[in-house]
């Protein structure tokens, strides 16, 4: 379970990125956030595993509060957390395989981790993962000589690897063809359901998110203004997630 | 209308500026300096003739073959050996000076600031001082060269790192990996092959360069290119030449191919 309260984070220049944030999201879903663009959802996002720190409210994560977390607990926390991206990130002249493996690094001692020396059990690991994800063909290619949809299976492998309970996309699908779009979206539902995780999707295609996520939320203009299952989403509460943002939210 | 008039008349003025630029530096040297270029072209053909009749290695001259590539091959080991260590330094300063790897300004700064100081010093000046420090043997020659290797491969390198995009560092700080576990697992994979392109170029650079350095700090195959010269042995001094020139090129083809295959 995450739970998350009056969340506020305000950026050095003065722009309020979210204003009293609040929902919680079950184990087994997918979660889409919606809204405009600079409504706040990568700023949400990126705030579930603290690359940003938000100055007020909480974070909960199981029992452990994040918002507040000192560096060291932090790295311990952000395990349980995976994280996918638009770009993918991958290292691209190392193969697939290697890719997945970096998963594990935070479970690992310094030296080992640094090194590379992963164990056995750690690289069969992997090696099901990228079959799960539908690469096990494609273990030992380089990872920059995959194509974007392939890439972004490798992403959601290295994320799988971390064993988490949270999955955060971050418009996992913004440079993908449709094809690939839907075995991406496929394939996230499919692990929630089967990993009992919490994947949480920042969506630009309103029709994505009423087709993959069991709930949305709504953010416009750093507020969370819709927070229901996809069959309350009316075009009412879509005008509304969409609507032009006030000048009040820009201090 | 007016804008795109207003453009193209810039631009005009632009590549005539330039044109009439190029016209002065080539009159300028030789107005100034009494340079004449027509003169030096003439002049360089009348060097290489000189050279040609004097230089040229005789039966003589190949009985110093043995000692000439022994010095030779002192020197480049030497220069490998001062590229490649001054290489590591260069990678561990290269990490505290580059923004995506280092969050600290002012160490950034602090290692810019020491790479372009290292940079800048002519490797003449350091051979001076190094000679006055260690005396005339092969470890002047290999400080010389060091010195100023990390100075250049510092900066290149930091240039390399800042590439890696912020997000591909991001990726694995998420999974709760440290900080040298993202450079030896992430950074490092993702930049090698620039890297050691880098360090196959300064060590091709160096091998040139330590014929140099040696004549200064009176080491390998420079000094005993000087010591021919100055004693009126051309021929041997000729096959120094020639013996340098091979190395140079089969150098040169060597870390092209590498580099090449390091590329894929």
């Amino acid at each position: 379970m995450l739970t998350v309260s009056h969340l506020t984070k305000t950026y050095p220049n003065g722009k309020r990125g979210l204003i009293d944030v609040g929902f919680s999201i079950a184990p087994g879903s997918v979660t889409a956030i919606i809204g405009p663009s600079g409504a706040g959802k990568t700023t949400l996002l990126r705030s579930l595993n603290r690359l940003l720190t938000p100055e007020a409210g909480e974070i909960q994560l199981g029992n452990q509060e994040m918002r507040q977390l000192p560096p060291r607990a932090l790295r311990l926390v952000r395990r349980q957390i995976g994280m996918i991206f638009q770009d993918y990130n991958l290292i691209e002249p190392l193969s697939a395989l290697e890719n997945v493996l970096h998963g594990c690094l935070g479970r690992k001692s310094l030296a080992a981790g640094m090194l590379g020396l992963y164990t056995k059990e750690e690289k069969k690991q992997a090696l099901t993962l990228l079959e799960e994800v539908g690469l096990g063909d494609y273990a030992l290619q380089k990872a920059g000589s995959l194509s974007g949809g392939q890439k972004q299976r490798v992403g959601i492998a290295r994320a799988m690897m971390q064993a988490p309970q949270v999955i955060l996309c971050d418009e996992p699908i913004a440079s993908l063809d449709p094809a690939s779009t839907h075995t991406v979206m496929t394939l996230l539902k499919d692990l929630a359901i089967q990993h009992d995780l919490m994947v949480i999707i920042n969506l630009h295609q309103v029709d994505l998110a009423r087709e993959f996520a069991d709930h949305i939320l709504g953010v416009n203009a750093g507020r969370i203004v819709f927070d229901d299952g996809p069959a309350a989403l009316s075009d009412e509460a879509l005008a509304h997630i969409y609507a032009a943002p006030e000048e009040a939210a820009y201090g | 209308m007016a804008e795109l008039t207003q453009f193209f008349n810039r631009q005009r003025w632009q590549r005539a500026a330039t044109l009439m630029m190029l016209a002065l530096l080539l009159v300028l040297p030789q107005w100034l300096l009494h340079v004449d270029f027509a003169d030096a072209l003439f002049g360089i053909g009348a060097g290489w003739q000189w050279l040609g009749k004097n230089f040229m290695p005789n039966q003589a001259a190949l009985g110093d073959l043995g000692e000439i590539l022994h010095q030779l091959g002192r020197t480049i080991v030497i220069a490998v050996a001062a590229t490649s260590i001054a290489g590591v330094v260069a990678l561990l300063l290269a990490l505290a000076g580059a923004k995506t790897t280092s969050r600290l300004p002012l160490v950034q700064m602090g290692v810019r600031l020491f790479a372009s100081c290292m940079r800048n010093i002519p490797f003449v000046a350091w051979a001076l001082v190094l000679l006055f420090s260690f005396k005339q043997n092969d470890f002047t020659g290999f400080l010389a060269l060091f010195l100023m290797t990390i100075g250049y491969l510092t900066r290149a390198f930091v240039e390399t790192l800042e590439e890696v995009p912020r997000g591909v560092i991001e990726a694995l700080e998420v999974t709760g990996a440290r900080y040298w576990q993202i450079i030896g697992q992430g950074v490092l994979p993702a930049v090698s092959a620039p890297l050691m392109s880098w360090l196959l170029y300064m060590i091709e650079n160096n091998i040139r360069d330590a014929t140099l350095v040696g004549m200064l700090t009176g080491t390998g195959i420079g000094f005993i290119f000087d010591l021919y010269f100055k004693s009126f042995r051309y021929p041997s001094a000729g096959l120094v030449v020639l013996a340098i020139i091979a190395v140079t090129i089969a150098i040169e083809l060597t870390s092209t191919k590498l580099r090449q295959v390091l590329a894929q």
